[in-house]
């Protein structure tokens, strides 16, 4: 059997690939879950009733999608013993389950790990861009492909494998591990880094010896730095898109006017 | 350069593109890994740490989440970069200027993008009533059409876009007034600050003990 689970976990990476407007995700469980249902449904009319079970609409963060598919083999298996009767209930526990864990996996590796461990690597690009040997500077982005990964990969792992061994008790796991409290503390960990960042980035181009008016003739450059900074929290609501074309025709504007 | 086929390049495109939703989600479709991939590619990993750096800062929510498909900025990178180090290595101002001719192209890339997951619901119910039918070897061969389909009009996009946007690029760069090339050049160290902004937008909610309640 663990080789059938290592195949699901190897076949989840692949959860996303039929994609589709109508229901999101579907295929992909299916897909993942197909090596497990050949297993344990021998009879080919109970199977493809299975199958039909996992047509439906399914949506949550691919990373988290290890948890559902872990309980869902659980679940499966025990209706395919006859020791669980209601099969409905298949589709109300990944329904009822997809929601709370896409908002988890969204906010944490989405909106937290993901940013941090690129403003680690941003860090990194303006030290080599000035400060340290450029020769190394491919270190930069390979300590963020890293960093992610070496988070990212174990955690898919241990929530598939936990899960298939706790089963229902994962969700109180979960609710135990506290991941707001996690995300917060890699949080705080990614505003330093990037207040960081900002520090050397103004210190090595803003105040610098070098491009002390480079701006502009009349405006030192750490003033430049600090409205173009204060404007783009300001008006951070607006698309990223908008602001950044603003930033460049502000930038032709001043070379135009000659400031 | 390491490589110069376009073939390839486009290749290698498509798959750090596949890598945004469709296979894996490693990251390394980030704009802060394949713009510095590509320029090393092309010699200058320089230009494609910069840009990498620019595009991942302010375009730093572009992911998808749900049904959401946000503008796809590894093809901002990726086509800045190319455009950049293929014919000015090493020259800020058309960096900033290939980044800003490369944002249109991820927008419509989008519009592929959704195109593309349109088509997948057909596929989806050829998979479907494959299995109604007991055909059930129609969940691997949908999901990995699918996948290759995907990649495909990735790869085609790339091949398009990195061949006939360099050869314009290549001749409006030039062009231009020597005053919008002097902007150019400020926004190669402006735009980070500007990143710096946006990024430092995202904390507006973050709780500070002692501070927050």
């Amino acid at each position: 059997m663990f080789k059938i689970y290592g195949k699901m976990f190897f076949k989840a990476f692949f959860i996303q690939a039929l994609w589709n407007f109508e229901r999101l995700q579907n295929i992909g469980f299916l897909f993942v879950l197909k090596p497990f249902l050949d297993k344990v449904y021998l009879n080919p009319d109970r199977r493809k009733e299975a199958m039909i079970r996992h047509l439906g609409f399914f949506n949550t963060h691919p990373y988290m999608a290890n948890i559902i598919l872990a309980m869902v083999s659980n679940i499966e298996k025990e209706i395919a013993s006859d020791k669980r009767q209601a099969a409905a209930d298949v589709n109300f526990i990944k329904n009822a389950m997809a929601g709370p864990l896409a908002a988890i996996g969204d906010s944490f590796f989405w909106g937290t790990l993901r940013p941090v461990t690129a403003f680690l690597s941003i860090f990194l690009v303006i030290l080599f861009a000035r400060v340290l040997d450029p020769a190394y500077s491919w270190i930069a982005p390979l300590t963020f492909l890293f960093l992610y990964n070496f988070v990212h990969i174990p955690i898919r792992y241990w929530m598939f494998f936990i899960s298939l061994k706790l089963d229902n008790e994962m969700l109180a796991l979960i609710a135990k591990l506290e991941f707001k409290f996690l995300g917060d503390i890699v949080r705080y960990a990614g505003l330093l880094i990037v207040l960081t960042s900002l520090i050397f980035y103004f210190k090595i181009f803003g105040f610098g010896p070098v491009n002390i008016n480079f701006f502009g003739t009349s405006v030192p450059d750490a003033l430049t730095f600090c409205v173009v900074l204060i404007l783009s929290i300001v008006f951070g609501r607006f698309s990223a898109t908008f602001m950044f074309y603003c930033v460049v025709l502000f930038c032709i504007l001043l070379s135009y006017l000659g400031i | 350069m390491i490589i110069e086929n376009l073939v390839i390049l486009a290749l290698i495109a498509a798959l750090c593109s596949a890598d945004v939703t469709a296979f894996g989600q490693f990251m390394i479709c980030r704009p802060i890994f394949c713009a510095p991939l590509f320029g090393w590619l092309m010699g200058d990993i320089a230009t494609g740490l910069w840009i990498g750096m620019i595009v991942e800062m302010v375009w730093i929510n572009a992911i998808p989440m749900g049904a959401a498909v946000p503008i796809d900025i590894a093809s901002i990178s990726i086509n800045a970069t190319f455009w950049a180090c293929k014919y000015y290595p090493g020259i800020q101002e058309a960096a900033i200027c290939a980044l800003i001719f490369a944002v249109p192209f991820a927008y419509f890339y989008k519009e592929i993008d959704i195109g593309g997951r349109n088509w997948n619901i057909g596929l989806m119910r050829w998979v479907e009533r494959g299995v109604h039918e007991g055909k059930t070897w129609r969940i691997n061969t949908g999901l990995f059409l699918s996948l290759f389909l995907f990649i495909l009009r990735a790869f085609i996009f790339y091949l398009i876009v990195m061949y006939l946007g360099g050869k314009v690029f290549q001749l409006i760069y030039p062009m231009m007034p020597a005053f919008v090339i002097a902007g150019f050049k400020k926004a190669w160290y402006l735009l980070p600050v500007f990143g710096f902004g946006a990024v430092l937008y995202n904390f507006k909610n973050i709780r500070i003990p002692f501070i927050n309640r």
